[in-house]
């Protein structure tokens, strides 16, 4: 201890001599980590898995079953009521959920003044397969019209001002529903199961509806509902059960790979079938996509945050050459002082040991820096791309990856230039 | 007097610094390339010609919170008394309501033919329903046909007549008037002047407009005024408080000019720009940073070379022009490098997000900029460095 | 040639003054070898400067070839200093990373021969020197006598009139001081005028004149050395 603290003073030491490219070095560092860690924290948090051990398990089935005739279509993003209810007239799923979102206006009288919430309209195996936590009460037993919600946590604090509060009524949308559950805190972060229109960089809806409740009070979806016919998208209790309006995604949990096999020999069957009766125009493309992968089957672009990425990477790799350029010189300008006192005996591991209490100086230096910067730069791309907004916060996880990333870089940064000057020929050193 | 062939050997003695220094200087290059590339392009985009009047054409956002409010007949009359309170307020020159804003990513759209040849189909096809002002809101000109002038109702059987802008309608009847003829949504009225609709269609200009009531208020609606110039700012943020006043049961969720639309509608190009903006900034520092350090530990470490040069006759302004040209040698040797990175950089770019072919002119602009920066930077080390004096630093040490 | 009248010269740092030349009155005509010698710190180093225009000076005056090098831009001094004067440093300062031929060449491109002339003068000075041999070597691969030759070319290779020379043989071992020495005489014999500093009597009394230093001012023992009135051209 008493010799790393003699280390540390040299160090300072060497440091005060040359303040400004240390400084300089520094400052560079800690830009290139800043940026770094600003965008890393996006990217981190984009492409979390909200349910490892499960989404390899939750599937969503695209197919063309629309009556139009295209031949080299893809399927649309959303599907109707009746491909949900062909989707799901099966045994092969574990357990298989149709959902969308829609507005509304929440009140606990008719003459409170309105709140306006997100509501998402499904059935009660949704909560089961996003393993979405009760507080109190508990799911709708089965998948039939109820005039009952399940509030958020939140939603029932804000409303109520309590979140037991089971059995008791509110209005939505001028219709009187009774709570049949209130949610624990939940938040599903990308939520995969909605990433259409870049839906998943959302936050949860506030209330829960059974879908068929949604359907006969006609709420129409707010991110997308095509209607592939002549109809009538105010009417959904009827047209929207009978004809092509599409709003509806479908999630289906296959645990096993028999399981998946089936199923997609059930959809193939599916299609076929439709085909023979006259229902199938379009050229067959059923698509089975994993929750892994549905972000990308959605937004085939919007790659802002990788193309940043990889600009900011690169940015890094700059600030890294400089900075160790920066402290090769600084090296070089003290390789007298190392070579004179390696002539007075110091080791090589004495040397190394020397780059070591100057590696963590740096890095602890950098860090504070770097954090700061990189929460400048999390600020700001807040402001300039808020779309993200829900993907900025750091947890312990990250947090320690990025001190890692700053020991590593200041390591790097210093490795090289100490190396040489340790190892370099002493006496010629000492002649120059 | 200056001796290329000494710089490139003092550099090539020092390699890795050398290397450090041109490896850094390429991806500076190539990333101020490409940034400056993003930023022009969103730059372009946000001054394409919109046919709208960007400043005083106001849009609010909004939806009655009740659900009786929402459904005809209840709906027809809250529009009409939220027009007519806002038709009032003095510095508005026309107001309409419409089922959405121009100037938008996407929204209500259908596909648009013409009957007699369906193949002939327009996709995407924004649809606006509006009532009879929304011309004279958008101040444009009817350049065929007439607009009808009593908003119709959606009953089903009655067809809409549509009124088409004039890129649509020489796409939908190319060689041939529009008028009369029939599309798969209703007979054509009139042409209007061409404006931006919404970006996500086959051609920003195209649109179609029915005077007809709002067919759904499930997304919300709109209020569209034009106000008189320098009005806009005062009537925005009077506007909730008339339309609160006409009737409370409503939720607005915000009051735009175009022009804030158009900059939304780029909202994600504009915040990638800037941000690769910020970016190359930082990245000019970086590299000013490090042509001062280098020119500085260089003026330091060769304070005897420079000391004997002026001693055999360089003069001080010789010196000054070689440690300059030393660094302009690495910035272009650097920036060769940085022309291929350049060109890689917009190919993994391009891969990822939509943007254009690197143009030449733009390295090589950016190589200037470098030059400009890596020179200023220089400069105050290398005066130092000439400052050097010859008596001292030919002193035996 | 050299006209140095009453100049004196001081450096002043925060603590003291030192006033490293005084009254100086030296005239050195053309052709002449003169030897300076002193006790150490009596600013033998310090009048080659100025009379190398690397330093200025405080009082007095210094003509070179007739012209007052006072007030002279930093430009026109380092031209004279490149086409007039040759230096020979006691630490041979050579660029440790230029080659040979690069060192000697360096005086020629200031003065803006072309490359030919720079080729053709570099190797006649380095045959001079007895070291065409090794023109790509660089300075650490060579002994010092060697390092101390090529420093003499390179002060030669432009053919200057005046030739300053700070302890040429200081480092070096009695048989290549003699060498350097002779070397000096024939380029003397060629015409062109030197000033040495020199510590050892023996050099000293070879050189057609002798000055002495000490504290700062020509001391009368200079002007009474019997060699003095010897040599054929004596100044004084
Ligand atoms: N740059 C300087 N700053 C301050 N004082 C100086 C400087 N250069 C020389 N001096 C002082 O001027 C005086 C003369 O120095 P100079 O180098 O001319 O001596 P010298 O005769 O060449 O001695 P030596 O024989 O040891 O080389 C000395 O006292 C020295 O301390
Ligand atoms: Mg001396």
């Amino acid at each position: 201890m008493e010799q790393f603290l003699y280390y540390l003073k040299v160090s300072l030491k060497s440091i005060r001599r040359a303040p400004l490219p240390y400084s300089l070095t520094i400052l560079i560092l800690s830009l290139g980590l800043g940026v770094f860690f600003a965008n890393a924290t996006f990217y981190y948090r984009l492409n979390l898995d909200p349910l490892p051990h499960k989404s390899d398990k939750l599937f969503f089935p695209f197919m063309n079953l629309v009556p139009y005739d295209c031949q080299n279509c893809e399927p649309p993003n959303v599907l109707s009521y009746s491909n949900v209810q062909k989707l799901g007239a099966t045994d092969i799923p574990s357990a298989k959920a149709a959902m969308y979102s829609a507005d509304g206006y929440l009140r606990l009288t008719p003459q409170q003044p309105p709140m306006p919430v997100k509501i998402r309209l499904t059935q009660p195996d949704f909560f089961r397969m996003f393993e979405v936590p009760f507080l109190h009460g508990s799911v709708w037993p089965d998948a039939s019209a109820r005039a009952e919600v399940i509030l958020s946590r939140q939603t029932a604090e804000k409303l109520f001002g309590d979140t037991n509060v089971v059995g008791r009524s509110l209005t939505l949308d001028d219709f009187e529903y009774t709570v049949s559950a209130v949610l624990a805190d939940w938040a599903m972060l990308p939520r995969l199961f909605d990433a259409n229109n870049n839906n998943h960089l959302s936050e949860v809806e506030d209330i829960y509806l059974p879908l068929e409740t949604g359907y006969d009070r006609n709420y129409l979806s707010n991110s997308q509902s095509s209607s592939f016919q002549d109809a009538d998208y105010r009417k959904l209790a009827t047209d929207g059960r009978t004809k092509a309006i599409h709003q509806l995604q479908f999630w289906v949990q296959l645990d096993t790979v028999e399981q998946q096999q089936a199923y997609r020999q059930f959809m193939a069957n599916l299609t076929a079938d439709e085909k023979k009766a006259g229902r199938h125009p379009s050229a067959i493309n059923n698509k089975l996509v994993g929750m892994r992968d549905i972000v990308v089957h959605f937004n085939k672009d919007g790659g802002d945050i990788k193309a940043f990425a990889l600009v900011t990477l690169l940015f890094l790799l700059v600030c890294l050459f400089n900075a160790s350029h920066l402290s090769l010189n600084r090296y070089l300008s003290n390789q007298y002082e190392i070579s004179l006192r390696r002539a007075l005996g110091a080791s090589r591991w004495h040397i190394q040991q020397q780059a070591l209490a100057d590696v963590l100086l740096m890095a602890s230096i950098t860090s504070v820096a770097a954090l700061l910067i990189g929460y400048s730069g999390i600020s700001l791309m807040n402001e300039l791309l808020p779309a993200n907004r829900l993907f900025s916060s750091w947890d312990w996880t990250l947090l320690l990856s990025l001190l890692a990333v700053t020991l590593g870089c200041s390591y790097l940064v210093t490795l090289y230039p100490s190396l040489r000057a340790s190892f370099g020929a002493l006496n010629q050193q000492l002649k120059e | 007097m200056i001796s290329l062939h000494l710089i490139f050997k003092s550099m090539l003695r020092r390699k890795v610094v050398t290397s450090l220094l041109l490896v850094q200087l390429a991806l500076t290059l190539a990333l101020l390339s490409n940034s400056s590339l993003l930023a022009l392009q969103t730059w372009n985009q946000l001054s394409q010609p919109t046919g709208l009047d960007l400043d005083n054409i106001l849009y609010v956002s909004l939806k009655p919170t009740s659900k009786n409010l929402q459904e005809y007949p209840a709906f027809a009359d809250l529009l009409e008394r939220q027009l007519a309170a806002v038709r009032q307020m003095p510095g508005v020159a026309a107001v309409s309501f419409t089922n959405q804003s121009p100037l938008m990513e996407g929204g209500s759209n259908s596909n648009v033919n013409d009957e007699n040849n369906r193949e002939n189909n327009t996709q995407n096809v924004p649809q606006y329903t509006v009532s009879p002002d929304f011309l004279k809101v958008l101040q444009l000109d009817v350049l065929e046909g007439e607009i009808p002038q009593t908003i119709q109702a959606w009953d089903g059987e009655s067809t809409v007549p549509v009124v088409l802008t004039k890129s649509l309608a020489e796409r939908v009847f190319p060689g041939k008037s529009a008028i009369g003829q029939l599309t798969n949504g209703g007979p054509v009225a009139a042409v209007i002047e061409d404006f931006y609709g919404q970006r996500s269609a086959e051609r920003v200009m195209y649109n179609r407009i029915q005077i007809a009531q709002i067919y759904g208020v499930a997304w919300g609606y709109g209020i569209i005024l034009r106000v008189e110039p320098g009005q806009a700012k005062h009537i925005r943020s009077q506007i909730p408080d008339v339309l609160k006043t006409a009737d409370a049961n409503i939720e607005i969720f915000s009051v735009r000019t175009m022009d804030d639309q158009l900059h939304r509608m780029f909202r994600n190009e504009f915040g990638l720009a800037t941000l690769l903006a910020v970016l190359s900034g930082l990245m000019l520092l970086v590299s000013m940073i490090s042509s001062y350090s280098n020119a500085h530990f260089n003026a330091l470490k060769r304070q005897q070379e420079i000391g004997i040069k002026r001693a055999l006759g360089a003069s001080k302004h010789s010196i000054l022009l070689e440690m300059l040209t030393e660094n302009w040698c690495t910035t272009v040797a650097g920036a060769g490098i940085g022309i291929v990175a350049a060109w890689l950089l917009n190919q993994a770019l391009a891969l990822v997000i939509s943007i254009p072919a690197l143009p030449v002119w733009l390295p090589l602009t950016a190589l200037l900029m470098l030059m400009l920066c890596v020179t200023l930077a220089t400069w105050y080390p290398a005066r130092i460095a000439t400052q050097v004096s010859p008596a001292t630093a030919t002193k035996t040490l | 040639m050299i006209q140095i009248n009453n100049l004196s010269k001081s450096f002043r740092t925060e603590l003291i003054e030192t006033q490293a030349l005084k009254n100086i009155q030296l005239h050195v005509t053309e052709g002449e070898f003169v030897a300076l010698t002193g006790p150490s710190g009596s600013g033998k180093s310090t009048l080659l400067n100025v009379l190398g225009t690397l330093e200025s000076f405080d009082g007095g005056d210094y003509l070179l070839d007739g012209q007052s090098v006072k007030g002279l831009s930093d430009k026109a001094l380092s031209a004279l200093r490149n086409e007039k004067i040759g230096f020979i440093f006691q630490g041979f300062n050579l660029i440790k990373d230029y080659s040979l031929f690069d060192n000697i060449e360096l005086p020629l491109r200031y003065r803006g021969f072309a490359a030919a002339e720079r080729k053709r003068r570099v190797e006649h000075a380095l045959e001079q020197v007895g070291l065409a041999a090794r023109r790509d070597y660089h300075p650490s691969q060579l002994s010092g006598g060697q390092q101390q030759r090529v420093a003499i070319a390179r002060a030669i290779a432009g053919q200057p009139r005046i030739l300053l020379a700070d302890e040429p043989t200081g480092n070096l071992d009695s048989l290549m001081a003699r060498q350097v020495m002779e070397l000096l005489e024939q380029i003397n014999r060629d015409g062109c005028t030197i000033l040495m500093v020199t510590h050892d009597p023996d050099q000293a009394r070879r050189a057609g004149r002798q000055v002495q230093i000490v504290d700062g001012q020509l001391s009368d023992a200079a002007m009474y050395d019997p060699l003095q009135h010897a040599s054929p051209v004596a100044v004084a």
